[in-house]
């Protein structure tokens, strides 16, 4: 066969597995229940905001656990002007995501100077931040209360009102985003994040400018974070402070560590690992934060690379006949 | 502001900085013979205090009894997150953002292990001198708090004598120091990490049984005295363990200044903006570079 053939084959299975993918998403919840189909929203919602955090991980080393913070502000901005302002749905949604980035901005540049525990502490210091003011700004969030009566979706006349028809709303949005990230992966930006974490002192003398792209990551990382957080506000119609504490956070940085940091797809196996397990072992009381601790340790431990990274090497293996891959550099 | 307010939160700030300065104390201890963050710092004291908890109010048995427990079950942890997680990280080559979220890891554990084990209630436990309060110009402190701060005190200049006049204080910072030249004398490097873990978790339990009659146990209570500590720890150069108390001092008064100034709502939102304000302006400490090589 020559090479050409190969690649052909090669990209009419790659294909063919798409469409058979497609198709399993579009018929998946005629067949499940409506708590299944709940909890693939959710891990839908959760893949979006745990992108951020994942692709800040993987390309910027850069670890946050202030995302609870952004998907906090997303929910609360577009709980808060649809129902006192009265402004209408996608405004809300934009806003929630510019008022995220903005604050994302202010804090990220004088922030992500530091490096290393310093950083990864002081993003959970905002993370805690956050929560005590999404508490205390009652007349923003009421507080403790919560904010209730948040209107749902529609478009075109369509009401996006069961899981059944918001799972056709959040996973476009996920896949879309998704994408998107691997177009970045791919770009000009993508190379130079790569070359900013794996060189820096190299990265810099080759004109990447580090300060600015390591703040614009984050930005784009904190309003995908807010978006993540209007779509859950729209899908439950009610929030309170206790859907962004702490372990919100874990959540989100347990996505990014179990799904692979490097591997954009794996963020959809961490998100639905963090999504199904507490509701499976819900019959067992409070047990679900001590097994995402200790899949967080595990996974540092002993699966640096994720599912994503795993399955990739797995798949490497596999195709060269057992020889040692090379380290998968993202996609 | 009245004159008997600001006594009142001048020693509360007080009372608090010397918690917060025990808990960088561990850190600090952790970092000087380790150059590692333990970020579970916080929830090692959280085990010293339901310990003692259980052991004394569960068990009946007397309070000093269930101080001891408390503390040794500190050290007892702080030596199993070495075997169990730093070793284990080491061995695959992990980054230093690896030791970080293990650390976080486990932290977050006993965390989750307190909520599933004690519900989301908080236990009060009682001090040492019980409730009795001492009155200073009309404010009031506890006798428990005047301990605290004493036994503090006497923790740093215990550590400061292992470290200058012992062999094996002496050995623990060669092992940390130059790791490699340490070795070639014969030091025992991994046993000497060992060590400085269990050090910094007697430390952290002790901070602990001390802490728990202030605040009361509650699951969550970890976190926040881990990176309030950290504060402490970095003020005072990250490995100095007088420096830590210092810090932790100096925290603790600013934060219950503005408690009385702003609101009691938003103590935490200052502490937590000081600690990133530290990071970034402050990172070497209040003493210069020297302290952070251990020296």
């Amino acid at each position: 066969m020559t090479a050409l053939a190969r690649s052909a084959t090669a990209h009419l299975w790659t294909g063919m597995l798409m469409v058979a993918v497609l198709l399993v998403w579009v018929a998946l919840p005629w067949f499940l229940s409506r708590s299944a189909i709940d909890i693939l929203v959710f891990t839908g919602i959760y893949t979006i905001a745990g992108l951020g955090v994942s692709f800040l991980l993987g390309q910027c080393g850069i670890v946050s656990l202030a995302q609870s913070g952004f998907y906090g502000i997303g929910a609360y901005a577009t709980a808060y002007g649809t129902t006192v302002l009265g402004l209408p749905i996608p405004v809300c949604i934009v806003l929630g995501m510019l008022v995220s980035a903005v604050i994302a901005a202010a804090v990220g540049v004088p922030v992500l100077r530091l490096s290393g525990h310093f950083l990864a502490l002081a993003t959970l210091a905002l993370a805690i931040i956050a929560h005590v003011l999404f508490l205390e700004l009652e007349w923003i969030t009421g507080g403790t209360l919560g904010i209730g009566g948040i209107p749902r979706i529609s478009l075109f006349g369509f009401t996006f009102a069961t899981p059944f028809r918001f799972y056709y709303l959040v996973w476009p949005s996920a896949f879309a985003l998704l994408l998107a990230y691997s177009l970045l992966l791919r770009s000009r930006t993508g190379i130079a994040l790569r070359a900013m974490r794996d060189a820096p002192a190299a990265a810099a003398v080759a004109g990447i400018p580090i300060a600015s792209l390591k703040v614009r990551i984050f930005v784009l990382s904190a309003a995908v974070g807010a978006f993540a957080g209007s779509l859950f506000a729209h899908y439950v119609s009610f929030i309170s402070v206790d859907s962004f504490a702490i372990d919100r956070a874990i959540g989100f940085l347990l996505i990014a560590v179990l799904g692979g940091v490097r591997s954009i797809p794996g963020t959809i196996a961490g998100a639905l690992f963090v999504t199904a397990a507490p509701n499976y072992l819900s019959r067992l009381g409070d047990i679900h934060p001590l097994l995402f601790a200790l899949a967080l340790i595990v996974a540092v431990i002993f699966l640096p690379g994720g599912f994503g990274g795993f399955m990739a090497n797995l798949g490497a293996k596999l195709s060269s006949g057992g020889r040692r891959p090379s380290a998968p550099a993202g996609g | 502001m009245t004159f008997t307010l600001l006594i009142q939160s001048i020693l509360a700030g007080l009372t608090n900085g010397f918690v917060y300065g025990l808990i960088g104390l561990g850190i600090a201890v952790a970092f000087r013979g380790a150059r590692i963050i333990n970020a579970m710092q916080g929830d090692v004291a959280l085990i010293g205090a339901v310990m003692a908890y259980s052991a004394s109010v569960s068990f009946g048995l007397p309070m000093p009894v269930g101080f001891v427990i408390g503390v040794v079950a500190g050290g007892l942890t702080g030596f199993l997150v070495d075997r169990l997680m730093i070793r284990p990280t080491l061995k695959r080559r992990g980054s230093e953002d690896s030791l970080l979220l293990v650390t976080l890891g486990g932290a977050f554990a006993v965390s989750a292990a307190v909520l599933l084990y004690f519900g989301r209630d908080s236990y009060p436990i009682p001090g040492i001198g019980g409730n009795d309060i001492v009155d200073v110009f009309d404010a009031s402190m506890r006798v428990h708090a005047i301990w605290l701060i004493v036994i503090s005190l006497a923790v740093v200049a215990a550590l400061r004598w292992f470290y200058a006049k012992t062999l094996v204080g002496q050995a623990l910072l060669a092992a940390s120091i130059d790791p490699e030249g340490a070795l070639t004398l014969g030091i025992n490097v991994g046993r000497m990490r060992a060590l400085t873990f269990g050090l910094g978790g007697l430390v952290g339990g002790l901070a602990g049984v001390l802490v728990a009659p202030l605040i009361n146990i509650q699951y969550e209570m970890g976190l926040l005295l881990t990176l309030k500590g950290f504060a402490a720890a970095i003020l005072g150069g990250l490995s100095s363990p007088f420096g830590a108390i210092f810090g932790g001092v100096l925290l603790g008064l600013v934060e219950s200044l503005a408690v009385v100034t702003i609101s009691s709502g938003y103590k935490d939102v200052v502490s937590m903006t000081l600690l990133i304000a530290i990071m970034i302006v402050l990172p070497q400490g209040l003493f210069g570079r020297r302290g952070r090589l251990g020296g």
